[in-house]
């Protein structure tokens, strides 16, 4: 089935704020790629990676694949897997035109690219693209180099607008909601799929689109974190997650452990490293620093007290990462010497396991000020247990 | 998302059944000729995966290796405390770890006899890690295959449709509760939500479309255990058009038989059809259980396929009205050679 829509401008009847946010982002693009000698980026989104469709088009597809053509000059083209995803498409307003893709005759893709006879082309996510659609691609521009532009639409994607910020602070009121859905329903004898199933149903009522959350409970065996399982709780348990609506597009994380009970000495120990490794990273931040930094300050907390090794390899490396339209951008970790700006967000969370208490779940998120940083959620950062209320 | 139960239960599913999972696939690959096959996964879309192995793939991308005899062996960049918790909860024994599936496919084949190693649903591969993956294992040679995990899949086992009762009740109850009049978006959500991940569903995707007459329809798509359930329900009877595309459901579903073209059931649904307002473009669309995680997308339906007896799937019938607006009633069926036995809508 292929449904007809009148290509309209992209942009038209927008309202001036969506507008200018367009405009900055076609901006930012097409400096890139000016910079690059690239006619066209086309990005490309699996269901898992849908981030970058979103910045050309502000709708997150349903359909099981989705493209955007993005030329250097005229409007952009969005294609889905699904037929209502084009009608959502052409009513937000960002693309002018909306078609089909079909992966097993992508025909009109080819039709498209053609019409552009790029020399260059940039491809958002090349590395995921599928061999049906990049032969396809290849087919309808012959001749021309292609390439990945996955960089650069990270990089475009890194320092948030305020007209982002705006979405992500509805997305941190959210996280605190779902923290304390989680706390509330902890109870001895309660499955782990019983509390997400909780927690999802409250993000959901709230308005929130999807939500990435890990979970584990247990003592110090638990190792790491995993989709929920049937274990019961039992009094004395730590139940750890990251927990990660998204709203309106935009991903923000929370990290938080809590104890069903009253907390041991371990439990207590284990909660007072972490929140100082959180308060190392949270005090180096400032426009300018990178990840790599951030990483060390929160580490060098954990080598003072002699737990360096559990930031290693055979551990949890990563010290937190980036937010946004995608939930892991750029990872907070030793040798990532990406430099963070005014106005990016990521969290900061050592969590990693050690044998004070096993694997510990800590973090906030933060924005990169003109002379620090932000703390986007109002949670309070403490070891929870059974009976608190956030 | 993956974020419901993940559970590994050998009273749902007997070793001697994943065994016999495994070797119905290598028994494929020696008929075409294939020494080593290689299954693609990513967060969303791991089923063949989970077929054949029970793992949970809530993250990143992964590949499975399969020999022509012996055990499968799992390529992952996920570390090794991800890797304890996959080999306690699935069927797997074998983990290799690494940066990339190009050097983690190479080091696998390392040692073994240069022959033919096979992409299944090749086609569907990033072409990226297909290219490094023939550039690193020089002597040996790669064939495209199709998709020969999936045609496994197609007629779900004893264990399989027991499984797939379970989850059309579970998914029937829920929608009926969440579409009450009066409920909202969000209360509709908020219900499949707690209703599905709480009764043992591990993904979940409701989905709401709405016309300009103020129609909704509300969609769930779910995943209990490795198989999948979808029903999909117009809200109201306010306008005459949804008791059109009702009828057209009905009139589908009863020609889902044994034999039967699939074709034929947008056939029997035309004359319901033919009641839609002007513009509207509306598809009957068959999707097998096996397809549902990507409703069906990543297959063209061909009118001239065949049902087969105990082939479960949703029957479906989706509109697209002229002014953008969108619409879609759809249950999940086991087709016999009798009536189709319905796995959601018909239990209410």
């Amino acid at each position: 089935m292929t449904i007809d829509h009148a290509p309209a401008p992209a942009g038209a009847g927008l309202s001036p704020e969506d507008l200018a946010e367009l405009q900055l982002r076609h901006r930012k693009i097409r400096d890139a790629m000016a910079e690059q000698g690239l006619d066209v980026v086309l990005a490309y989104g699996p269901a898992w990676r849908r981030e970058n469709i979103r910045y050309f088009t502000d709708v997150t597809p349903a359909g099981s694949a989705a493209l955007v053509v993005f030329p250097a000059e005229g409007d952009a083209v969005a294609f889905s897997t699904r037929p209502s995803d084009l009608a959502a498409f052409t009513a937000q307003g960002w693309v002018g035109e909306a078609r089909r893709l079909d992966p097993a005759n992508p025909a009109e893709l080819g039709v498209v690219l053609k019409e552009l006879a790029p020399r260059r082309i940039g491809i958002a996510h090349h590395e995921l693209v599928p061999l049906v659609l990049m032969e396809t691609i290849r087919a309808a521009a012959p001749g021309a180099e292609v390439g990945s532009a996955t960089k650069l639409l990270d990089t475009a994607r890194l320092v948030k607008s305020e007209w982002e910020l705006a979405r992500m602070r509805r997305s941190a009121v959210v996280c605190a909601a779902g923290w304390e859905a989680f706390v509330d329903v902890l109870e001895p004898g309660l499955p782990e799929y019983r509390i997400v199933a909780e927690v999802e149903a409250r993000l959901k009522n709230l308005g929130a689109e999807d939500n990435f959350m890990l979970i584990a409970s247990g003592r110090d065996e638990v190792r790491g974190m995993t989709p929920p399982g049937d274990r019961l709780l039992e009094a004395g348990d730590m139940v750890r997650t990251e927990l990660t609506p998204k709203m309106d597009g935009y991903w923000l994380q929370i990290c938080r452990s809590a104890v069903v009970g009253k907390a041991d000495d371990g439990q207590r120990k284990s909660f007072d490293l972490f929140n100082e490794a959180v308060e190392a990273g949270i005090s180096v931040v400032r426009p300018g620093i990178t990840a790599h930094e951030v990483a060390v300050a929160e580490n060098d907390v954990f080598r003072k007290y002699g737990y360096g090794e559990y930031c290693s390899s055979n551990y949890t490396r990563v010290r937190g990462h980036g937010h946004g339209l995608h939930l892991d951008e750029t990872p907070i970790i030793e040798g990532n010497h990406t430099v963070l700006p005014e106005n990016s967000v990521f969290i900061i969370h050592p969590n990693t396991y050690t044998p004070l208490a096993g694997y510990h779940v800590l973090g906030d998120p933060v924005r990169v000020t003109a002379d620090g940083c932000e703390v986007l959620i109002t949670t309070e950062r403490k070891l929870f247990e059974t009976g608190d209320v956030a | 998302m993956k974020r419901g139960l993940h559970v590994l239960d050998p009273a749902e599913t007997s070793d001697q059944e994943w065994g016999d999972r495994v070797a119905a696939l290598q028994k494929a690959m020696a008929a075409q000729g294939v020494d080593v096959a290689f299954v693609y996964a990513d967060v969303s879309r791991s089923d063949d995966l989970a077929y054949l192995t029970n793992l949970c793939l809530y993250w990143n991308e992964g590949v499975l290796a399969i020999p022509a005899e012996g055990p499968v062996t799992f390529l992952t960049k996920l570390s090794l405390r991800v890797q304890n918790w996959m080999k306690a909860s699935s069927k797997v024994t074998e983990f290799s770890g690494g940066k990339n599936f190009a050097d983690l496919v190479a080091k696998y084949l390392l040692g073994k006899k240069n022959g033919t190693i096979g992409l299944v649903d090749a086609a569907l591969w990033p072409a990226d890690v297909a290219d490094e993956i023939v550039a690193a294992v020089p002597g040996w040679q790669v064939k495209r295959l199709g998709s020969l995990v999936r045609e496994q899949r197609l007629i779900p086992s004893a264990a399989e449709t027991e499984l797939l009762r379970a989850a059309g009740r579970i998914l029937d109850d829920a929608a009926a509760k969440a579409t009450v009049e009066g409920s909202t978006a969000g209360s509709r959500v908020e219900t499949v939500e707690r209703a599905l991940r709480g009764g043992g569903f591990l993904d979940l995707y409701p989905s709401s479309l709405s016309t300009s007459d103020g129609v909704t329809s509300f969609g769930v798509t779910g995943q209990y255990r490795m198989n999948w359930v979808y029903s999909s329900r117009v809200l109201g009877d306010g306008a005459s058009w949804p008791a059109a595309i009702k009828d057209a459901l009905t009139a589908a579903i009863a020609a889902a038989k044994a034999g039967a073209r699939i074709g034929s059931l947008a056939e029997a649904a035309a004359p319901a059809l033919a009641k839609l307002p002007g513009g509207a473009k509306a598809e009957v669309r068959w999707v097998n259980q096996a397809d549902l995680s990507t409703s069906g997308e990543f297959r063209a339906q061909d009118p001239a396929a065949v049902l087969a007896d105990g082939e479960a799937g949703a029957v479906s019938v989706e509109v697209a009205f002229a002014d953008g607006g969108n619409a879609a009633v759809a249950e999940t069926v086991r087709v016999t050679e009798g009536e189709p036995e319905h796995l959601t809508g018909a239990q209410r």
